[in-house]
């Protein structure tokens, strides 16, 4: 019988002032060498647990029951010097635990150093040879830079938490939404080194794709409650709950049976690039530079997928006009925008609208209503009866209706943001959407309901979609037609459907790859449940 | 996504919160003692012999007397009602010039916004002192509200410069013009909001430059105008019997300290316009 790692009876975890429970009767238990999976929206309790299982619980938090590592004595204040254990921590890598003073390299090779209790130098070795045994990791020279993409960030975690050889890994969401390639082969990397260390690990995922590419249990959490628990086998054949039944629903359907999506929509150019050139992935290194030339139709969508660096952020600042491009030019609706003043561009652009993951595009200052009513009181002469009457009627379209006015943007959850930025584009009966990443951070069900609005903006109003995404399942849901980035070049173009059927290059392949679930019958043997 | 984020601020937000609090209620109660001065004060502006000549703090004269028999604590309170009052014009010339011009500033076409940048920088670069003496010696002592004003203006004219430009970076404004909203309209928002979240503490940081520019002014006699005389008028008048009579100096210099310390923590101890 396996070691029993951790063990959690009756947690109870209440904080003042909210009407029921953060976390409410929860019992689990990890064995060594397990996987237990923890599966919820915002609001199940799972950022509660986890603090509480890494004795990091907030004031005026109130815990009751018991969390137990082997051969501690129980309690609910987890003391983990108490245990033999070696427990390591895998953060979200959007979680700002390192300081931003200090080189990325420095802090993990001083935390490693520090936990193995090693000379700096030993840690750095050290640290070394885990990143170059994990397949996919970026090598220790890439954190010596002042800035770190969070896929590398999460990478470097992980080399930290093998570095360590632990018993535990207590994983908080630690993969960005913004590459699925890397994410993909960090889970493969984090199932090997599981499989050869044998350590126990507790992770809490964020998406419901991720947890079919783990083994071991999975522990549903709504409303602070488990309201199921079984293997990922199974309940990603058969779910018992209503709940667990939606969030699996919210599953990527990347199978070659989906029908094709329609082709781009016959209209006029609404927007025309021509020739724009991407710079070079390096400066030292010599390539002829990308040129990119497209058309977008009315009411047509395209998708630009690639990851983070890929070239398509790049191309779309030339597109709004926020950096210079070498050459090409860029016609909106028929006109160039190139030859505009800068107030002609303005008018030109009054019909385009954003909706980005990072929620960057609101003002955090303003309010509900005065995000909503800026393009209408910005670009039109109504009467204030008529804007109100705008606003609330796409306040309601997107479920923000309860939501008091007057309430400021920085005080809103992710979820609603992200669909106040729906709300603002209802509004503007927009040309062109351009919409970057816009299921980043959500939970599986946000991410449905999300997906669902914007697809009922583009049946609506009617614009051309320009999404920018690195979610293959994304675009087959919203896009007509996509260009494929990898490096600052173009892979690969054409139909969705048709790419997905017949991908010609590695890189479609893999970000096809990255999206699709790892069905029952694909499963290497499910774990008992101890 | 970057590994590294804006560093914290220097002061945690509830801190900071307690800090500006304690300050405003102190300039309530000083302002509510300036508004009650005639009521407060045992003796009228310059009453002489009020009492015996240099009597010590005492509990009939709590800030002592002066050599002419003055109430230190009536006339005090006199002259702190004209330097707040003073000050307070000063404060507003200096976030009126400064702060507002600086904001638009910095929406102007990048070689003038950068120029007047330039110029600010340059004239923030001279001791405030020097420059409010300037301004007096080109006008009149009367003006010298006004001067002090003008000399902490380079100050709140950089400081509203680049909070401006922060502004206009951000990805929401980014995102703002792309769509359309014109730069006028971005302006007239982030002045809007500038005002709502940051006039109070703006206006107190400038009080707090200016109220030591004048006072030190009028130390040296480039400020109030006797009769009328302001908290550094008052300490300069005791220069001569300082040694023997430290109350005459020293009470007056705790009331312009208490009135700066207050004006600084409305500011939330927030450097910026220090001369």
């Amino acid at each position: 019988m396996s070691e029993r790692i951790l063990s959690i009876s009756d947690l109870t975890i209440t904080r003042a002032g909210l009407p029921r429970p953060e976390l409410e009767n929860v019992s689990l238990t990890l064995d060594a060498g397990e996987t237990l999976l923890l599966l919820g929206e915002s609001g199940s309790g799972i950022p509660s647990l986890m603090r509480a299982v890494m004795g990091a619980g907030q004031s005026g938090e109130r815990v009751s029951g018991q969390i137990q590592f082997a051969q501690s004595t129980p309690g609910v204040k987890v003391r983990h010097g108490e245990s033999a254990l070696r427990i390591a921590y895998l953060p979200d890598a959007h979680s700002e635990v390192l300081s931003p003073h200090a080189s990325v390299l420095s802090q993990l090779v001083r935390i490693l150093a520090r936990k193995l209790d090693l000379p700096r130098a030993t840690a750095s070795e050290e640290l070394r040879l885990t990143l170059a045994r994990l397949e996919g990791a970026p090598p220790l020279d890439a954190f010596r830079a002042g800035t770190v993409e969070a896929m590398a960030l999460s990478w470097g975690f992980l080399a930290l938490a093998i570095a360590q050889t632990p018993d535990l890994i207590v994983a908080d969401h630690p993969l960005p939404d913004s590459s699925p390639i890397g994410s993909r082969k960090f889970t493969a990397a984090l199932v090997a080194e599981q499989k050869r260390l044998g350590f126990a690990l507790l992770y809490s995922a964020r998406r419901t794709l991720v947890t079919t590419w783990l083994e071991g249990r999975i522990a549903i959490l709504r409303n602070g409650r488990i309201v199921e628990e079984g293997t990922v086998g199974r309940l990603s054949s058969a779910q018992a709950h209503a709940y667990t039944q939606q969030l699996y629903k919210s599953l990527p359907m990347v199978t070659p049976q989906v029908p094709l999506p329609r082709r781009g929509s016959r209209g006029e150019p609404v927007l025309q690039v021509r020739g724009l050139e991407l710079s070079p992935p390096q400066k030292n290194v010599y390539r002829a530079r990308e040129t990119v030339t497209f058309d977008l139709r009315r009411g047509a969508s395209l998708a630009w997928l690639g990851e983070e660096n890929s070239g398509r952020n790049e191309l779309l600042r030339m597109v709004l006009g926020q950096q210079e491009p070498a050459g090409g030019r860029v016609i909106f609706d028929s006109v160039d925008v190139g030859i505009l003043s800068q107030a002609m561009t303005a008018r030109l652009r009054r019909r385009v609208v954003f909706i980005a993951g990072d929620d960057n595009v609101l003002d955090p200052r303003m309010n509900v209503r005065d995000t909503v009513e800026e393009p209408l009181r910005a670009h039109l002469n109504l009467s204030r009866d008529l804007v109100a009457g705008h606003c609330e009627a796409a306040l309601k379209r997107v479920g923000l209706a309860s939501l008091a006015p007057e309430r400021a943007v920085a005080a809103l959850s992710r979820f609603d943001k992200r669909r106040l930025q729906v709300a603002r584009a209802i509004v503007t009966v927009p040309l062109l959407a351009v919409i970057d990443e816009p299921q980043r951070g959500l939970g599986p069900l946000e991410s449905a309901v999300m997906l669902d609005l914007l697809r009922e903006l583009r049946a609506q109003e009617g614009p051309a979609f320009l999404l920018l995404t690195a979610n293959f399942a994304l675009a087959l849901a919203l896009a007509d037609e996509a260009m494929v980035f990898k490096d600052r070049s173009i892979v690969e173009r054409g139909p969705v459907g048709e790419m997905l059927k017949a991908p010609k290059d590695d890189y479609t392949k893999a970000l096809i790859a990255a999206i699709t679930p790892v069905l029952p019958s694909g499963l290497p043997k499910a774990q008992s449940q101890g | 996504m970057s590994a590294h984020a804006n560093p914290s601020p220097r002061t945690a937000p509830a801190l900071r919160a307690v800090i500006r609090a304690i300050g405003l209620i102190g300039l309530g109660g000083i302002a509510i003692a300036v508004g009650l001065a005639d009521v407060i004060a045992r003796a009228p502006v310059d009453a002489i012999g009020v009492g015996p000549s240099l009597a010590p703090p005492s509990q009939a004269f709590p800030f002592g007397t002066d050599l002419l028999g003055r109430d230190m604590f009536s006339e005090t309170l006199h002259a702190l009602a004209i330097t707040l009052g003073d000050a307070i014009v000063g404060a507003l010339v200096a976030v009126a010039l400064g702060g507002i011009f600086g904001f638009v500033a910095a929406r102007l076409p990048w070689r003038i916004g950068d120029g007047l940048r330039v110029v600010a920088g340059i004239l923030a670069a001279v001791p405030a002192l020097l420059l409010a003496i300037l301004f007096v010696g080109l006008t009149a002592r009367g003006f010298a509200p006004v001067a002090a004003g003008l000399a902490a203006a380079p100050f709140a004219f950089a400081r509203a410069f680049d909070r401006a430009r922060l502004l206009g970076a951000s990805h929401y404004a980014q995102y703002a013009r792309a769509s359309g909203i014109r730069s006028a309209t971005l302006l007239r928002r982030d002045l809007a909001y500038e005002v709502r979240d940051n006039f109070l503490s703006t206006v107190t940081r400038a009080l707090a430059a200016v109220a030591i520019t004048l006072a030190t002014l009028s130390f040296f006699g480039f400020g109030a105008v006797p009769p009328a005389r302001d908290l550094g008028l008052l300490i300069a008048s005791a220069r001569a019997g300082f040694l023997d009579a430290w109350w005459t100096a020293a009470c007056p210099a705790f009331t312009l300290m208490l009135l700066i310390l207050c004006a600084r923590l409305a500011a939330g101890l927030d450097e910026g316009e220090r001369p």
